[in-house]
């Protein structure tokens, strides 16, 4: 199915697909999961949410859920130990104090042994409110005279954002009048005025994409524990260990020395499991001085986590006969929900970030309104910007009677080609993808397809900056001559297995002598956080530093040992021998127990890695659909679909593989069925997986990977970010599609049978 | 709540096991058993993650109470391997790459084991109806339905 197999001889190990390390613990079951776990005297939290997505507390009273049989007890913000709130920041609101600003935004918490008996006394909790009026539509709330939001907030939070994608450009924060407008930014380049008064093709539209979940299979899950010490250890499942342990030693004025945070095992993040839970459940284990775990249910996860947002886009372009795009002029409102947090900034610059256009002017808003906030999902902001240029380029390609593949190549951003912000591309590879989906057969067949009646295939790019962060990583030689990796990254992705490749080829061992760990946040070295697609690519680097390291030390000792010097020796399967005297040699065994035994007499071989990630690697793709769509009901069905992506160098061509086709099957459900539903009281209608639709095995076929490697400057063996650019372009493949079999125009995602009927002129 | 005893077993062994009448299948296992391999994802049905097979079908076993499961032979994720060796579907999973985050995979894994018992050679299609019931988020479906594909190769 997938033709992503790369074979290649100049490597050991890096280069070749690889099953994945701790496979067998998670097809046997034994894998252990944050719920997995539990504490001796462990208590269970249950919590109560807002019933009203914008309400004021007039008064609770816990005392009926207190003398509940088997309640521990019962906390209200009131309750809590001391903690550093910033109003700006969801998760240092950890209960509603005054004013609920969204539906299921947590009031209190039930402890018990029992979770049933916790779940059971909520029901006794009696909170008295007064309602307040809901904002829910972002552009409603933009207006002048909408009402507001909440109270003024100052001091915004924005470090979370950052993780996820990192440039050196700033937003403008709300000031002067109240208003629901967070914050504001603003790129400007050459007279956009004046080049669409000479453009021959000028589209303007308006593009929407709804709010949408992440919706891993397993829900937040978080298990905290303070002990007679007053050290604070957190079980969770989690991207950015250290990041928790950073910002709960700040909120609750702990040392970091003092603060344990392991990654349990993640069930599936997606930029969903960064930071939320952890704070509330360490408050509650410090309250009570007993274990506490939280598992989100599922309709809690729906309501509030940190889902996608709902983002409307404005978007006038103006192009010259023959293909060139001269001009481009941009609104976007992301809808942020309750808190600042919306990722506008990466959507300004990808709408214009795509194609070479001399004459800009892009403005990006961030409205609260009263529902959940929003988070990262995978290249967070960048699906929505996307939908709206790709759709653009269509139309105008259309329009001008142009190949849509051939004005993409034409107009295609390239090295030194600037962002909007100014900031000029290093070596990207979107002109090697666009070529290579050209390739592919569902793309070379389309003329045949458009045959069929009501069948259509389209195409789209996407492309994701990613993130930036320093990284660390040990490699210790142990007695028996295996080697350990020790990182601190949470691998979500099947990173630890591309280290274990990376430490193998540096050292010239099959991989089975490798172990790899991710160690909690007081035994790894550090990490960024597993998002902004860069573990690999910063983590990778340490590993492979730390892995020469501990090479170069045991060239040291084999060196006297073997009396040749170290550029005469070489490492070959677990021995390191001498070049050309294969029978003078030392095994890693033995070098293992030199540096180990009693009275050993060299010193324990511990490679060091630590880098400094500066240079950015941004990730492009292209992908094809091929859809056929019932005029009569408005249903699209996928027939085929095909991404390209550049890798720089993929080390696990299976790892990579994987994770395009599950990005990109997360673009066609954000394409063609997912849509989180509120109403005009700002009450979510579809919190569980069966009204809110996610792409299921029948809605699927199988997805054709086609790695394209154009090396990275900085990355370890050429790779660059992988894991995020696979979702940005479903969105606008399939609408292409769309529009290919049935002649219309789809502005807004998901393409529901209900909108394709609207847009055919059938409703 | 008073208990009440019931007898279930689960990977060839009998239990024995009081429950609460409102307990759920899922739970008891996960809880009173320490199998901790079925997961739990929505605990309405939705996604999968607890699967099992009971008596031969598959169930999402969050839905079904533990005393509706009185007397029956349970398989769970556990119960796939024999004396250390994985089941084919369980290896071929690993080797297409059929596993990312995990946490749906003792539950597809259950779906696909069922599927291959009753139709040992499916096609694409038939493999597309049959994991229907199970949410992945992570795979895009695409490995899973090649290590399905590659399991019925090698047991038919």
């Amino acid at each position: 199915m997938a033709q992503e197999t790369i074979v290649r001889e100049e490597y050991r190990a890096v280069g070749k697909p690889v099953p994945r390390i701790e496979g067998i613990g998670k097809v046997t079951g034994k894998t252990v999961y944050a719920d997995d776990m539990t504490l001796p005297r462990m208590l269970h939290a249950k919590v109560l949410g807002s019933p009203y997505a914008h309400a004021r507390i007039k008064s609770i009273d816990t005392t009926a859920a207190r003398r509940h049989p088997g309640v521990e007890a019962v906390l209200t913000s009131r309750d809590l130990p001391p903690f550093k709130k910033n109003e700006s920041n969801r998760r240092t609101v950890i209960f509603v104090e005054g004013e609920a600003l969204f539906y299921g935004q947590p009031v209190a918490a039930v402890l018990a042994a029992d979770p049933h008996v916790a779940e059971a006394a909520l029901a006794l909790i009696k909170v008295e409110w007064e309602e307040l009026t809901p904002v829910v539509d972002p552009l409603e709330a933009m207006k002048e005279d909408s009402a507001l939001v909440r109270a003024p907030i100052s001091n915004v939070d924005r470090s979370e954002e950052r993780g996820h994608v990192t440039v050196d450009v700033q937003q403008k924060e709300a000031e002067g009048k109240p208003t629901n407008i967070a914050s504001q930014m603003s790129f400007k380049r050459g007279d956009v005025e004046a080049a669409f008064a000479e453009a021959d093709c000028v589209v303007e539209r308006t593009w929407r994409s709804a709010m949408v979940h992440q919706s891993y299979i397993e829900p937040h899950a978080t298990i905290a524990d303070y002990d007679a010490t007053g050290e604070l250890s957190v079980w969770t499942s989690t991207q950015a260990p250290f990041y928790i342990r950073d910002e709960l030693a700040q909120t609750l004025d702990i040392p970091e020395s003092r603060i344990r945070v392991t990654a349990t095992e993640v069930g599936g993040g997606f930029g969903g499991k960064i930071y939320l839970t952890e704070l509330m459940v360490a408050a509650l284990a410090m309250a009570v001085r007993r274990p506490v775990k939280y598992i989100m249910s599922r309709k809690e996860d729906m309501l509030a986590a940190t889902p996608a947002p709902l983002t409307i886009v404005d978007l006038k372009t103006g192009m010259k006969r023959d293909g060139t795009l001269v001009a481009l002029k941009a609104r976007l409102v992301y809808d942020s929900g309750a808190f600042p947090g919306a990722p506008m900034l990466p959507g300004c610059l990808l709408v214009g970030g795509y194609y070479k256009c001399p004459n800009l002017e892009i403005k990006g808003y961030e409205v609260l309104t009263n529902k959940v906030s929003v988070g990262a999902l995978r290249a967070p902001g960048a699906h929505n910007a996307t939908f709206a240029i790709e759709s653009n380029m269509d139309m105008m390609a259309a329009e001008l009677g142009l190949d849509p593949l051939e004005v993409r190549l034409k107009n295609a951003v390239a090295s030194g080609d600037p962002l909007p912000s100014g900031q000029p591309y290093p070596n990207i590879g979107l002109r090697e993808c666009l070529q290579a989906i050209s390739d592919s057969p569902i793309w070379k067949e389309r003329r045949r397809s458009k045959e069929r009646p009501n069948v259509g295939v389209g195409l789209a790019i996407g492309g994701w900056m990613g993130g930036l962060q320093p990284a660390s990583a040990i490699v210790c030689l142990n007695s028996d001559g295996t080697i350990n990796v020790t990182v601190g990254s949470a691998d979500i992705t099947g990173t630890n297995t591309s280290f274990a490749q990376i430490a193998a080829e540096v050292l010239n061992v099959p991989l089975s002598m490798i172990g790899v760990t991710t160690g909690d946040t007081k035994t790894a070295p550090y990490a960024g956080m597993s998002a902004g697609s860069k573990t690999t690519y910063t983590v990778g680097r340490a590993v492979k530093a730390a892995a020469e390291d501990a090479k170069a030390q045991m060239l040291e000792v084999a060196s006297q040992r073997l009396e040749a010097a170290p550029e005469e020796l070489e490492l070959v399967d677990g021995e390191v021998r001498v070049v050309g005297a294969p029978d003078k040699s030392l095994t890693f065994q033995r070098l293992g127990r030199l540096s180990t035994n009693f009275a050993a007499p060299y010193a324990a071989i511990v490679g060091r890695g630590a880098i400094a990630a500066r240079r950015w690697a941004p990730g492009f793709t292209a992908q094809v659909a091929e859809v056929a769509v019932d005029p009569d009901t408005g249903e699209v069905t996928l027939l085929r679909y095909a991404i390209a992506q550049d890798a720089g160098f993929a080390i696990n061509p299976l790892s990579v593989a994987g994770q395009m086709q599950g990005g990109a099957s997360q673009g066609i459900g954000i394409a063609l069925s997912e849509e989180m539903q509120y109403d005009d009281n700002g009450r979510l209608l579809n919190a569980n997986l069966l009204d809110y639709r996610l792409p299921t095995t029948r809605d699927l076929p199988p997805i054709e990977a086609i790695i394209v490697e154009v090396p990275s400057e900085e990355g370890p063996y050429g790779a660059r970010i992988v894991g995020e650019p696979s979702i940005v372009a479903g969105a606008a493949t399939v609408a292409s599609a769309v529009a290919d079999a049935v002649g219309a125009r789809l502005t807004e995602v998901p393409i529901t049978p209900e909108r394709v009927l609207r847009a055919l002129g059938k409703l | 709540m008073p208990k009440q005893p019931i007898n279930l077993t689960v990977n060839g062994h009998p239990y024995e096991v009081a429950v609460e009448p409102h307990w759920t299948l899922l739970e008891t296992v996960r809880e009173q058993l320490a199998l901790t391999g079925s997961k739990e994802g929505c605990g309405t049905g939705d996604c999968g993650a607890c699967s099992m097979i009971v008596d031969g079908r598959l169930i999402t076993s969050c839905l079904m109470l533990a005393p509706e499961a009185d007397g029956a032979e349970v398989t769970t994720i556990e119960g796939l391997a024999r004396n250390g060796d994985l089941h084919p579907v369980q290896q071929a999973f690993i080797e297409a790459g059929g596993v990312q985050c995990g946490f749906c995979t003792p539950g597809m894994i259950m779906a696909a084991k069922a599927l291959l018992d009753r139709n040992p050679r499916p096609t694409l299609d038939e493999v597309r109806e049959g994991l229907a019931g199970n949410l992945c988020r992570c795979t895009g479906y695409t490995k899973i339905y090649e290590a399905v594909m590659s399991a019925a190769q090698r047991t038919g």
